[in-house]
């Protein structure tokens, strides 16, 4: 039986809204998303509490922070740390965040259901945002879900609680948009290594710490260029976003972000486009 | 218009060709049957057809439409190597995700739908990791068939199922075809089967398309024989190489091919004193065609 054939062209909106709506399905049925809110929120609350934990003779330990926002961010930009106090911050979300997108996304491959994704979606574009966009909600619901559990934590170990509320809030906030970012980032990352599964995961954290902006703030020094100039990448943005932050701060963040989210994207679709999917 | 056309289709993996300029017309509405040994390039071909590969050159047109067309895509159901869902979900929701990125909106009708199709009505709230093979399969072909695919295309479904579960699948490819009008492209290793299915065949060799035809015309080209067995074989088969072109012993019987009318034969060796115990007239089947066909093509 031969039937007339229509062929309607979904537009991309159509499309995105197909793909992204799987990808939020995927993540509120399944427990990922859910553990990975739950370790972060206990990591800020554990770390603030062991902070204040007395030594094994009974005499206090010098406390990590001085204030209990320091959980969340630095009291200024540190681009290079010091202390681990510098580094534990709401900063940690994107090294979390980086785990979660990647076991995310390469279950995509390992269950194969990437396959019904690519048939039905031509254009490899539509992956590349969409994953972006779920990975961007699930860090910034890890920023909250971070900033509820370093507070909590830090008001029962009896951290100071003085803050300029409004620098708070624009450092939550540049922090949350810097997820875009990171999220492209890794889905970019994940689409490289889709195929190994463990690679995925390990660049995933690498590039979650921040440890090259040691290797663009040498090369910042020795250019003698203000140390600013780290903000244009996402780990020297989402540093810069602390508790001195302004309107500024944050106007940075989302140009920082959105501008390495086009970059990533675009980079991501090509390798999609130029490369065996699956 | 036809669901699937591929000229001169390459693919290469480390300079060696797995699909080699191959040309391909798989008519609409067609039940096209695959048939190729392992590694002759069947599953390479539908990756390309489904975008999962990018070709190194050639044309692929769905229903007159670039494969790369997001109109014709959307119409596609693909089920390869695997269903791919996922292992901790239900059945349902693995189902329910497909009509999500389909933009199915009457979606439970939709699912009841298609796991009525394929059988499995009472077993969507099965995890698809308990499922067993044959159940995979059916689900691989539910999420194939979600959204009203023109065309459908399978990679040994088949394969690894029961008398029982390869009947329930001839019903449903039999059923989707009829019913809803969808091209089916499918591959198989089990020729037996898909000669009861199939309305048109491709036999790929090492990449290349070594012949197309309708199911007419391998009913055409299928060679007629008779099969005998007689008191003394030896004798009759030497009686009947001399008056027949091709005479051969195979599984314990002489075989007589081009030769329509046993009644012909009897008379033959009854003639010559050879009581015949046993004749009907055969026709050589898909898989034997195929096993000549390549030895054929080996000897070239």
């Amino acid at each position: 039986m031969n039937r007339e054939l229509k062929f309607e062209s979904p537009s991309l909106a159509e499309r995105i809204r197909g793909m992204l709506g799987v990808d939020f399905y995927r993540l509120f049925h399944t427990p990922l998303f859910y553990i990975f809110l739950a370790i972060a929120a206990i990591i800020p609350a554990m770390v603030s509490a062991m902070t204040m934990m007395s030594g094994p003779d009974g005499t206090p330990t010098e406390p990590l922070y001085s204030n209990v926002w320091q959980i969340i961010a630095a009291t200024e930009p540190l681009y290079v740390i010091r202390t681990i106090a510098d580094y534990a911050n709401m900063n940690m979300v994107f090294i979390f965040g980086g785990i979660m997108v990647s076991i995310f996304i390469g279950h995509d491959y390992k269950s194969g259901y990437v396959k019904q994704l690519f048939t039905t979606h031509a254009k490899k574009e539509d992956y590349m945002i969409s994953k972006t966009i779920v990975s961007a909600f699930s860090m910034a619901s890890m920023c909250i879900s971070y900033l509820i559990g370093g507070t909590v934590g830090g008001m029962l170990s009896g951290y100071e609680t003085s803050v300029n509320a409004g620098s708070l809030i624009l450092a939550i906030l540049g922090k949350m948009i810097m997820s875009l970012g990171w999220a492209s980032l890794y889905t970019f990352l994940n689409v490289i290594f889709r195929r190994y599964f463990g690679l995925s995961i390990a660049s995933s954290f690498f590039f979650g710490t921040g440890i090259l902006i040691i290797g663009a703030a040498a090369i910042v020094e020795g250019l003698s260029l203000p140390a600013s100039f780290l903000n244009i990448f996402l780990y020297g943005s989402s540093v810069n976003a602390c508790l001195t932050s302004n309107i500024g701060t944050l106007v940075i963040c989302l140009l920082v972000s959105l501008a390495w989210t086009l970059i990533y994207n675009a980079l991501g679709s090509y390798i999609l486009y130029k490369s065996d999917v699956y | 218009m036809n669901a699937i056309e591929i000229r001169n289709l390459s693919k290469s993996f480390r300079g060696m060709y797995a699909v080699d300029h191959l040309n391909m017309t798989v008519p609409q509405g067609a039940i096209y049957g695959f048939i190729g040994e392992n590694g002759s390039g069947k599953s390479t071909t539908m990756k390309l057809i489904c975008g999962h590969l990018v070709r190194d050159e050639g044309e692929v047109t769905l229903f007159d439409r670039e494969h790369t067309d997001p109109g014709v895509r959307v119409r596609v159901g693909a089920l390869i190597e695997n269903a791919g869902c996922f292992p901790n979900s239900s059945v349902y929701q693995n189902l329910r995700m497909q009509t999500i990125n389909l933009g199915i909106e009457n979606y439970d009708e939709e699912i009841r739908r298609v796991l009525e199709i394929v059988r499995m009505e009472d077993n969507a709230d099965l995890k698809f990791k308990s499922c067993s093979l044959g159940m995979k399969q059916r689900i691989g072909i539910a999420m194939a068939l979600l959204g009203d695919p023109a065309l459908l295309i399978l990679d040994e479904p088949i394969n690894g199922l029961d008398t029982d579960g390869m009947r329930i699948m001839r019903e449903i490819l039999l059923d989707i075809t009829e019913k809803y009008g969808c091209t089916v492209l499918i591959s198989s290793h089990i020729l037996g089967e898909l000669e009861k299915i199939a309305t048109h065949y491709g036999i790929i060799r090492r990449g290349k398309m070594v012949m197309e035809l309708s199911a007419e015309e391998m009913d055409s080209r299928a060679q007629v024989f008779v099969s005998l067995k007689t008191g003394d074989m030896k004798s009759a088969l030497s009686a009947l190489s001399e008056k027949y072109g091709t005479v051969r012993e195979e599984d314990g019987y002489i075989r007589v091919y081009d030769v329509a009318d046993p009644a012909e034969i009897t008379a033959f060796l009854m003639e010559r004193g050879q009581a015949v115990r046993e004749i009907r007239k055969n026709k050589i089947g898909l898989e034997e065609y195929y096993i000549e066909l390549m030895s054929k093509k080996e000897e070239e």
